[in-house]
């Protein structure tokens, strides 16, 4: 083996890992959230900075909390909270909503992880 | 020289190697997704390789669609349901609405294969507790004789007779509420529109109850199932051909009375919201099936669920009993992948 056919390996080998990560691993996090507010779009926000959005729905205020590239309900004028029971979406394709309040949150990224969210 | 011209020759075998790579990654999929806001919740639909043209046909059939059946199968307004009802209460024949028809016959026979445990007659216990409307209940919960007064009358699906197209009740405290199952119905009858139009690669999403036809360019729907406790998801499992995933759960519709939970799955046996289990998902083909089989096997219970999943040809479930043991058939446990892992696992005897 020369010098050259190692280099090629050594270059090969250490490119999978990040060819893997880039194209194959499933579950990439979500880069952006779309908000809907009674289904229709409202803004779409990036999960990079850290933030909280409040969401003017049907009921009231709801509000949104960024951190980590991560989104989560953190208070809603419903009665019953299930959107903030959700807690945490990351992963593109993630979804849950506010019902009452009529508002929608989606990850969405590169790579969707879900197609669609069974509860 | 040789040396630099080998290096320089393996930089492009690497570099050309890298390109072969990089081409075989996944290209932007052919998706088209829209939402509507429809039967109280919200309608999530996914379309996978048609043209925009046909996406936007599809997305116009499918919201005229939900929407006119959100009126019709309204059990509490006016409209087909609505009026079906009033017609139960009078204890005489009248013609049946075309569009209600055949939904009573699907729940008659789904009352049948459940047991009993699916019971959409006991409308007027929905409407005791409140949870007949959009809006929740606040509480207090009804009085227990109120409740035993509605349980004596023992209104159940048997008490509706068809003969053709005539249709009545031979017990005046029958009231059908849909709840359990119209939506699975909605999205069976889009999913048959969707197909008559050309579109054969779908998820059509009711508030997170879906069915799901073909594939996405060939690789299976993958769904994420969310965790009852709040976990965000606790499992996920590929579909693929044409398959409905329905999941009940007892954190959908409730309302907290004195710190008690109170939710909306009436077990008609008791007249009490259902209790020990928190959620039960269903897999299988036929959407209406599935989501009164979902309803069927939470009232049923860690005891009663196999039992009951079996008489309604029920082929994958699973549930999650209040103390978070997960109780699932071994075809099930073989199609679910834990996002993280549950207290316990029990499975069962095959379906």
């Amino acid at each position: 083996m020369t010098r050259a056919d190692v280099v090629v390996l050594v270059l090969a080998l250490a490119l999978l890992p990040l060819l893997y990560v880039k194209f194959w691993h499933h579950g990439a996090a979500g880069e952006q959230v779309r908000i809907r507010v009674d289904g229709k779009p409202w803004k779409v926000v990036s999960l990079a900075h850290d933030r909280r959005v409040t969401v003017p729905g049907a009921l009231g205020d709801s509000v949104l909390e960024i951190k980590d590239g991560a989104v989560r309900f953190i208070a809603s004028p419903c009665a019953s909270k299930f959107c903030i029971h959700s807690g945490w979406l990351h992963d593109g394709g993630a979804f849950t909503a506010c019902l009452p309040n009529r508002v929608s949150i989606e990850v969405i990224g590169a790579r969707v992880r879900y197609d669609a969210i069974n509860f | 020289m040789t040396s630099v011209r080998r290096i320089a020759t393996a930089a492009l075998v690497t570099g050309a190697f890298v390109l072969t790579l990089t081409a075989c990654g996944p290209k932007p999929d052919p998706v088209h997704k829209e939402q509507i806001l429809s039967m109280g919740t919200l309608v999530n639909i996914t379309l996978w390789g048609v043209n925009d043209k046909l996406a936007q046909k599809a997305f116009s059939a499918a919201n005229e669609d939900f929407n006119y059946m959100q009126t019709a199968y309204n059990p509490w307004k006016p409209g087909p349901m609505g009026r079906t009802n009033q017609l139960l209460a009078l204890d005489a024949w009248f013609s049946a609405n075309p569009s209600i028809l055949p939904l009573i016959k699907r729940a008659k026979t789904l009352y049948h294969s459940s047991d009993g445990l699916f019971d959409p007659a006991i409308g007027r216990l929905i409407g005791l507790w409140g949870f007949h409307s959009d809006t929740l209940p606040k509480g207090p919960p009804p009085k227990q004789a109120a409740i035993e007064r509605l349980l004596a009358e023992h209104p159940t699906m048997d008490d509706v007779e068809i003969k053709g197209i005539r249709m009545r009740a031979t017990n005046a405290a029958v009231q059908v509420d849909t709840g359990g199952f119209a939506k699975g119905y909605a999205v069976d009858r889009v999913v048959d529109h969707l197909r008559r139009l050309g579109v054969h690669n779908a998820i059509v999403d009711a508030g997170g109850d879906l069915r799901a036809i073909g594939s996405r360019g060939g690789a299976p729907w993958r769904i994420g199932i969310r965790d009852p406790g709040g976990k965000g998801i606790l499992a996920e499992v590929d579909v693929k051909g044409d398959q409905s995933v329905f999941t009940s759960g007892v954190y959908e519709r409730f309302y907290t009375y004195h710190g008690k939970r109170y939710h909306h799955i009436i077990d008609p046996r008791t007249g009490y919201p259902a209790r020990g289990t928190t959620s039960a998902t269903v897999i299988g083909t036929d959407g209406t099936v599935a989501d009164a089989a979902a309803t069927a096997l939470l009232i049923a219970g860690p005891s009663q669920w196999h039992h009951i999943a079996e008489s309604m040809g029920v082929k994958y479930a699973m549930l999650v009993a209040s103390d978070g043991t997960v109780y699932m058939n071994p075809a099930m446990a073989k199609r679910i992948h834990f996002q993280h892992k549950p207290a316990k696992v029990v499975v069962s005897e095959p379906l």
